[in-house]
């Protein structure tokens, strides 16, 4: 607030000397986000155009990396304390950490003190709580399914799976038919956490699986549940039984899907932004497809109903120079205009109230938004919603059970002990 | 008098400049850096709290920080053997005259060539290499009847350290040939043709001339390929990201990880000072050894 007011004071010795307009022109602020791929650019860089022509006194000074150098990117800056006025975070832990830590604004009254908060469901929004406090707004909604190649489901004669058991019976009978059932690319192994996390939310009982992730559970029972270790096994089963294709650790998911849009392998764990990749023409365009979520396991003790998936959204840097801009910004590119916009150019699904209608999202998209409706809830990335350094432990381990060199348990043993060193370091601060 | 007072003070004079920038970007940050490592924060958190050696404590317990270590000496033997032992080799036979002048520019510009690639391109284009079942090795084990041989090269920790290093050596070894050449053609021709007279061949006279006559330059590139190898990060990062499950991990992505991804920057600030020592100690040895001739 101090620069404000010295900002105020500047702005008000120009006026009096008559500078006022060359002072009024030079708001800048820097936007940093996770999209620059051409067909997202389509969509920021008009965006851009548009709130600079409408508000000639604020200028936008937009980045963008892509998804995995983002996660070092932003440390990066915060680290040399040149935090972007307006930049992207994942829900969850990754963006907790930044509330945490005093990096991100509190941006509670803005958003609740107006209609703002009528723009988004209060789902999309809690996913950004830190205690209680809201420190970012989501720009979009998306959700892991389990695509399928439709003819080839139908040559074989197999069902949409309705339980667990289907779903792994449906792995054979394409595996006896030659193919190798799932693609997968595991060589960042980020690509695996979305498996493991899905498979703990069905496994462990939700509010135990939230007081890990969270760190707030007793020191004694922090990860002890035994659905942990459960989870590791029936994703190592997933590998063991032929489900998943040769050499998932030595593959990106890129080219993976690659494979799998080609029509080359039947199934793939994907996420509702990807839906767009899959274009008319391809193989798998041609083949048909469809999706489910994973089936419930018998007998697990997770809520059956929720679903992997996040918001992703924006923050303020705590430290800007330019709050009320900044919100004035994030207000503008989450306004319904410009989410039916964003859904239209970039294929994405947006979190913002009726921005996906049938005339600017594909049937497959418009049919996602209404899974991630019926699910009773949404289980966050695992690798942005438990803390940074049990995850790298968990996901070096997920490589090393498709390699069959370690075991579920070993591994839950070296998260838990990761885990409480955070915990206890945690508690030092 | 005052003239003499100026010459004497006017080396310090011109070294004044370079001095201060060294101090500013490679002393001062060295220090600061191991100040760093001393204490309890990260990128993320505006606060720190001093720990003492626990960084350290910590670094020297965990496997990974071993199994870094490890990579990374394996890189220094093997960059060794190919880029300076072969290297060497390739070096006096292109040297020689054993092929004519065509065959031997031709040798030595496809040998020179990968150098002068980015390492990030040829990264990739050895993943796509090494990938299973569509990657060329893959395909031509198979061709050949020999699938019994084919690999997840780099998803297996058994093979993807040395799937990565050898990269490395094809990118590497031409270059240092050209180096090797250089220091080889500086050698009298006419210590040649006196063993040439006293009926010694081709093999002796690498051992008798040309190996002692490139002695220094051995030296520089072997301690140059060292350094190499412990700073080592590109093409790893590139390749594999030091997965799967850690096994292609050195001490430079190791470092980077616990920067950038565990919001640890005090623990990567000690691995960064134990990149220093080992490098430094290697420094120390080249100097010494230099000072003996």
């Amino acid at each position: 607030m101090r620069h404000l007011n010295l900002t105020g004071l500047l702005l008000a010795t120009t006026a009096s000397f008559g500078f006022a307009t060359a002072a009024m022109a030079e708001v800048t602020l820097s936007f940093l986000h996770k999209w620059p791929e051409p067909e997202n650019m389509a969509y920021f860089e008009p965006a851009v155009a548009e709130f600079e022509a409408a508000n000639p006194d604020i200028k936008i000074k937009m980045e963008a990396v892509a998804d995995e150098p983002y996660k070092d990117k932003i440390r990066v800056l915060m680290g040399s304390n040149e935090v972007p006025d307006v930049f992207f975070s994942w829900s969850g832990e990754f963006g907790k950490n930044f509330a945490r830590n005093g990096r991100a604004l509190d941006i509670t009254d803005a958003v609740y003190g107006s209609d703002w908060k009528d723009s988004f469901p209060e789902a999309a929004l809690q996913p950004f709580k830190y205690q209680d406090r809201l420190y970012g707004v989501p720009i979009n909604v998306d959700a892991k399914f389990m695509l399928y190649n439709k003819q080839i489901f139908a040559d074989n004669g197999i069902e949409v799976p309705q339980t667990y058991g289907d779903f792994l019976a449906a792995c054979q009978t394409l595996k006896e038919a030659g193919f190798e059932p799932i693609a997968f690319g595991n060589q960042y192994p980020w690509a695996a956490s979305h498996y493991i996390g899905e498979l703990n939310a069905k496994l462990v009982p939700n509010e135990v699986r939230l007081a890990d992730y969270e760190l707030t559970s007793e020191p004694d029972a922090l990860y002890t549940h035994p659905g942990y270790v459960k989870a590791l096994e029936e994703f190592k089963k997933l590998n063991d039984e032929g489900c998943f294709n040769r050499g998932s650790n030595a593959l990106t998911h890129s080219i993976a899907r690659g494979s799998f849009v080609a029509g080359r392998n039947p199934m793939m764990y994907m996420e509702l932004v990807e839906f767009t990749e899959i274009a008319p023409d391809t193989p798998l365009g041609q083949a048909g497809w469809g999706f489910f979520p994973l089936p419930p396991i018998e007998g697990g003790e997770g809520e059956a109903g929720l679903l992997t998936g996040a918001p992703d959204g924006f923050m303020i840097s705590a430290v800007t120079e330019h709050p009320e801009e900044a919100i004035k910004f994030l207000k503008f590119l989450t306004s319904p205009e410009q989410a039916q916009k964003y859904v239209e150019i970039t294929g994405m699904t947006s979190s913002v109230n009726g921005s996906v209608t049938p005339d600017n999202a594909s049937e497959q998209a418009i049919e996602g938004l209404k899974a991630i409706d019926a699910a009773t809830g949404l289980a966050l990335w695992l690798d942005t919603d438990m803390d940074a350094r049990s995850t790298e432990v968990l996901l070096a381990g997920s490589q090393a059970l498709l390699n069959g060199t370690d075991t579920p348990e070993a591994i839950m043993e070296r998260v838990r002990e990761t885990a409480l060193a955070v915990q206890k370091e945690r508690g030092n601060n | 008098m005052k003239a003499q007072t100026l010459r004497r003070i006017a080396p310090y004079l011109f070294l004044f400049p370079s001095l201060l920038l060294l101090v500013a970007f490679v002393y001062a940050p060295a220090v600061e850096n191991m100040v760093y490592s001393l204490f309890s924060w990260s990128s993320v958190r505006t606060d720190s709290r001093f720990v003492g050696f626990d960084n350290y404590r910590e670094l020297f317990a965990n496997p990974i920080f071993w199994r870094s270590l490890v990579n990374n000496v394996l890189y220094a033997v093997i960059s060794i053997v190919f880029q300076v032992f072969f290297a060497l080799v390739l070096a006096a036979v292109l040297v020689a005259g054993v092929f004519g002048p065509l065959l031997r520019n031709l040798f030595r510009t496809a040998f020179f060539l990968p150098s002068i690639l980015p390492v990030t391109v040829v990264g990739l284009l050895w993943q796509l290499i090494y990938q299973p079942t569509i990657g060329l090795i893959d395909q031509v084990l198979w061709a050949t009847g020999l699938q019994g041989l084919s690999h997840v090269w780099l998803g297996e920790e058994a093979t993807v350290m040395i799937s990565v290093i050898l990269v490395s050596q094809w990118q590497w070894t031409g270059y240092m040939i050209v180096l090797f050449m250089v220091a080889i053609q500086a050698i009298p021709n006419d210590l040649y043709e006196a063993l040439r007279m006293e009926g010694a061949n081709r093999i002796q006279q690498f051992f008798h001339i040309t190996m002692p006559g490139v002695r220094e330059s051995t030296l520089i590139l072997a301690i140059i390929t060292i350094f190499g190898a412990f700073k080592v990060f590109d093409i790893v990062w590139v390749m594999t990201a030091g997965g799967p499950n850690n096994a292609s991990e050195v001490l430079g992505t190791h470092m980077y990880r616990s920067a950038f991804r565990n919001d640890v920057s005090g623990y990567a600030a000690a691995v960064a000072t134990v990149i220093f020592f080992i490098t430094l100690a290697v420094g120390i040895i080249q100097i010494r050894l230099q000072r003996q001739d």
